[in-house]
């Protein structure tokens, strides 16, 4: 095959990297322990697991997003051949109560509907198609309620409630500098008003759990799930049992992307209701369309900006004020805020700062935990707020960033804390405009007048890795290593695998710190009753948590270990070195006992050969109120440039390479990764430009993959990556989070990739073909065709049914 | 009890006959009554290709083909890509290349890709093309063709 062709399609990285080598598996390629089987198909999902006598659970949802339940007639759900149960509110054991932050969220409705997919009863039945009659077949006696579909318009006095005490869950904000004299200065001012779309998860593996009841004494949960500790507290509640007796395994997960953090618990509480009421296993599978509609969604946001910068470019203050759809239950939503807020401003040094972040109830999709955590929303206007103040410069937007990113001197971010270790947004910037070519890019005149049009974009974002700290309390990590008699190795960690490597990541950093092969390394997936809690598997934290928590398990091993093999080897423990499967004594290497050998040993002696690993972040301060402090214990930067294609007739975008470069600290596993990136950058352009929930009155209306168009294998662009390397961050090894940094510029990127092709500005989200046609008014090349009337239809078009 | 048809078909290599209702779908066919749960189902509405099969070595979504349709055909399921318990060489690809995340569209995938290697298609931009009815959300794509790449030149298309 010529290396040009592969290189042109599938997007090569560029730096090839070592295979695992003699100094260990670390930033290596060796295989990822889950692909095997995986790849064979028998890597078993919950919908794989069958039990003798499982029943098939289904929920009845409301069509509407807003009513007074008045009763529910179930006669003719209970008489479909094969039901055995249908519940409703008054059967659930324990709480009626699932929010995860705060207790608004019943998981059956007793009195109020406030949004479609709110669950009014659940069925078990003998067959999965019998259980979806029966659901069908219950019939709810409804008063529909005025409902509120924009959530700036349900802040206004006199919207309907949600809930008792209004609409207004919460204001976050950032106070810093004096504003009114620094808008004094500035010589350009930037006002825009940002309309940005959620999106879906589209995990492929839809939400699905089965539970396995004893007697009505214990429970266990297998499920489909980033947070196995969130599904334990939501199935003891709705049960009424303590943690202990509510075991919750993590089945291997199909996909999460936020997806599976906090939605999961609502199924899981189902079917542990259902499995309690039947005494039997209870499973369920949330048909796509279902998923679709009632589980959560990255949070559509509308966004102000007032930026100023003197003529040097040297930006003089940010104002920034951002509404969140909650829909109709807190869920995550004041967390996600939470990050949102902080993350604003961007890496950017800015003398004064104001940012006030809403989170508003409405009748819509529910808002939760997506990839980025609302960073990639505020990232996105940030960013475009950064080009539309270049253009008013005449300044290269390369440039004007150069300017104003911090850096090793000038290194205190927008809330006022001292970024820790080396601020690489110049590196990152600079890495990623050479690989983009972007000099030259702008350098050579591009023939932009024709219908398809080129240009290219920046998209930079500083990520806090790890939980804000008002989510400190949640980061811990746990880990269990057991060494056994035979030298393979046992690893548990409380944090899961989703897709996204941990697995392999742990397994790299388990067998790195023993000095063994990693494939006598296995690690399995986490459950409550072999792990401490280890908070969510969220906020680009599972190779970092669970990798610190398997260093401090391994350090308590060898305290164990290191004698015995000393003796083996006839020197002091403290002497002893784990490399290459060997224990060897320090400074003679040629003084070895295979590792397998010392296990043996300990077996033979009957020494302990378990350990258990703990992690905590370190505390910090920050002011909830004014926004100043350290919300996050560290940060990754990362800048990625898009080069896109646009058919300016018909409002089509191609995307046809995205340049990233990371600071990822350390590499763990390359393969990984790289996966993380080039995954990353593919969804984030889906949500760029093609992704768009539309809403008819609180309904999804496009709840396929049909009609909600995640990007396909053609539509992905060549992706080029560089990795910026570097001491001192405090993850194991110093590694530092990619998963998330790898989605929340691309969507910047490519919006300023288009509107340098166009020479329009675009501030809404998705930029779907009548959204570009739109932007391009009367400099449509069918302008003279296109009447004004003609132009609003397409934006109606676009919009039809954000507002209702 | 209601009324059944009768299914014979080649599965994997092997003759199997299985007595159904006609409204049967071949992925529930493979999956409950031959217990191969390779085949994953994401949609139920053959737009993300998690439950491909091949059909007489095309590669279909089999929740849209009725089982009694496959009466007299022959089915290869991801299961069935192994060859005396080793990987096709795709399979053997997607996991040296990377091309392997969460896994639940992978199986698809790899049926997709052996066909695509059997039909000897070199080109990468017509293997994406050809690939582009199977959704995956967690690789973004690139190792899944770099391990199309990588079989192809390996000669895995002969072996297919």
């Amino acid at each position: 095959m010529p290396s040009r062709e592969r290189t042109r399609a599938a997007g090569i990285a560029s730096d090839p990297g070592p295979r695992s080598t003699d100094h260990g598996p670390l930033g290596g390629r060796h295989e990822r322990p889950d692909a095997r089987a995986k790849v064979a198909g028998s890597t078993r999902f919950v919908a794989d697991l069958a039990l003798p006598g499982m029943l098939h659970a289904a929920l009845a949802v409301s069509p509407v997003p807003s009513a007074r339940l008045a009763g529910l007639e179930l006669a003719a759900a209970r008489a479909v051949d094969g039901v055995e149960a249908v519940l409703t509110a008054a059967d659930i054991p324990g709480k009626n109560q699932v929010g995860v932050v705060f207790p608004d969220q019943p998981l059956l409705v007793e009195d109020r509907v406030r949004m479609v997919g709110d669950r009014f009863a659940l069925v078990a039945a003998r067959t999965p198609e019998a259980a979806w009659e029966a659901a069908r077949l219950v019939r709810p006696l409804l008063e529909e309620l005025s409902a509120v579909h924009d959530p700036v318009a349900a802040l206004r006095p006199g919207a309907p409630p949600l809930h008792e005490g209004g609409n207004l869950i919460r204001t976050f904000k950032v106070v810093r500098g004096d504003v009114t004299r620094e808008r004094a200065r500035a010589d350009v001012v930037v006002e825009a008003e940002y309309q940005i779309g959620g999106q879906e998860h589209a995990y492929l593996e839809p939400q699905a759990c089965l539970a396995i009841p004893e007697a009505r004494e214990r429970i266990t949960i297998i499920t489909s799930c980033q947070c196995p500790f969130y599904v334990q507290k939501a199935v003891a509640r709705v049960l009424g049992l303590p943690l202990a007796a509510v075991r919750v395994e993590q089945a291997p997960t199909g996909g999460g992307f936020g997806g599976k953090e906090d939605y999961p618990s609502e199924p899981a509480a189902c079917v542990a209701v259902l499995a309690f009421a039947t005494g039997k296993p209870v499973r369920l599978v949330l048909p796509r369309e279902l998923d679709m509609q009632a589980s959560t969604k990255r949070h559509t946001v509308v966004v102000r900006h007032r930026w100023g910068a003197d003529r040097d470019g040297q930006l003089c203050f940010a104002e920034v004020e951002t509404v969140m759809d909650a829909g109709a239950y807190i869920g995550l939503s004041t967390v996600v805020a939470e990050r949102a807020n902080a993350s604003s401003i961007g890496p950017y040094r800015v003398p004064a700062v104001r940012v006030a972040t809403h989170v508003a109830y409405t009748n819509n999709l529910f808002g939760g935990a997506f990839r980025g955590f609302g960073a990639p929303q505020v990232t996105w206007a940030a960013e475009a707020t950064m080009d539309k103040l270049a253009r008013r410069l005449r300044m290269d937007p390369l440039e004007l960033r150069r300017r104003n990113v911090l850096d090793d001197r000038r290194r205190t971010t927008s809330t006022g804390q001292r970024l820790p270790g080396p601020v690489l947004a110049s590196e990152c910037l600079d890495r990623a405009a050479a690989l983009a070519g972007w000099d030259e890019f702008r350098a050579r005149s591009q023939a932009n007048s024709g219908p398809v049009r080129e240009g290219m974009g920046i998209g930079l974002v500083l990520y806090g890795c790890n939980l804000h700290h008002g989510g400190q309390r949640l980061d811990r990590s746990s880990a269990v290593v057991i060494l056994q008699p035979d030298g393979s190795v046992v690893v548990r960690v409380g944090l899961t695998e989703m897709g996204q490597g941990n697995l392999a990541a742990a397994q790299t950093i388990a067998a790195q710190a023993l000095g063994v092969d990693p494939a006598v390394v296995q690690v399995w997936q986490p459950d409550t009753t072999t792990v401490g809690d280890s908070g969510p598997t969220v906020a680009s934290r599972g190779a970092h948590m669970s990798g610190l928590a398997i260093l401090d398990a391994i350090r308590r091993l060898r305290t164990r270990l290191d004698p015995v093999a000393a003796e083996l080897l006839g020197c002091r423990a403290d002497e002893v070195e784990l490399a290459g499967s060997l224990a060897s004594v320090r400074g003679s290497p040629e003084r070895t006992v295979p590792v397998a050998q010392v296990a043996s040993e300990m077996a033979a002696r009957r020494i302990e050969a378990i350990a258990t690993g703990w992690h905590r972040t370190r505390p910090r301060r920050f002011d909830p109120e004014t926004g100043i402090g350290a919300p996050y214990e560290f940060y990754a930067i990362a800048c990625q440039i898009a080069r896109v294609k646009v058919d300016s007739e018909l409002g089509l975008i191609r995307v046809e390479e995205v340049s990233a470069a990371h600071d990822v600290g350390r590499v763990i596993h390359r393969d990984a990764m790289e996966g993380q990136i080039q995954g990353g950058i593919v969804q984030g352009m889906g949500w760029a430009i093609s992704e768009e929930l539309k809403l008819d009155h609180g309904r999804l209306a496009n709840p396929s993959f049909t009609d909600y168009t995640i990007p396909t294998a053609a539509d992905a662009p060549k992706v080029r990556i560089t990795v910026v390397e570097s001491e001192g961050a405090s993850g194991p090894f110093g590694a530092k989070g990619v998963g998330e940094p790898s989605l929340i510029p691309t969507a910047a990127a490519v919006r300023n990739a288009v509107c340098d092709a166009l020479g329009v500005e675009i501030d809404r989200l998705p930029l779907t073909p009548p959204t570009v046609v739109a932007a391009l008014g009367d400099r449509h090349p069918f302008a003279w065709l296109l009447s004004e009337r003609r132009v609003d239809e397409h934006e109606r078009l676009a919009t039809v049914d954000r507002d209702g | 009890m209601a009324e059944r048809v009768t299914v014979t078909l080649t599965l994997n290599g092997e003759r199997r006959t299985f007595e159904v209702p006609p409204g049967r779908r071949l992925l529930d066919l493979l999956r409950d009554d031959a217990g191969l749960t390779g085949s994953k189902e994401g949609c139920g509405a053959g737009e993300c290709g998690a439950c491909t099969v091949l059909l007489d070595g095309v590669p279909v979504t089999s929740c849209l083909v009725l089982a009694a349709s496959a009466d007299g055909h022959e089915v290869v399921t991801v299961e069935g890509l192994l060859q005396a318990g080793r990987l096709h060489p795709f399979q053997d690809s997607l996991v040296t290349r990377g091309g392997v995340q969460c896994g639940f569209c992978t199986p698809g995938i790899a049926v997709t890709g052996a066909a695509i290697l059997a039909r000897g298609e070199a080109d990468p931009s017509e293997q994406a093309r050809l690939l582009s009815g199977n959704l995956c959300r967690c690789t973004g794509y690139t190792k899944v063709i770099e391990a199309l790449q990588d079989s192809f030149a390996k000669g895995g298309h002969a072996k297919s």
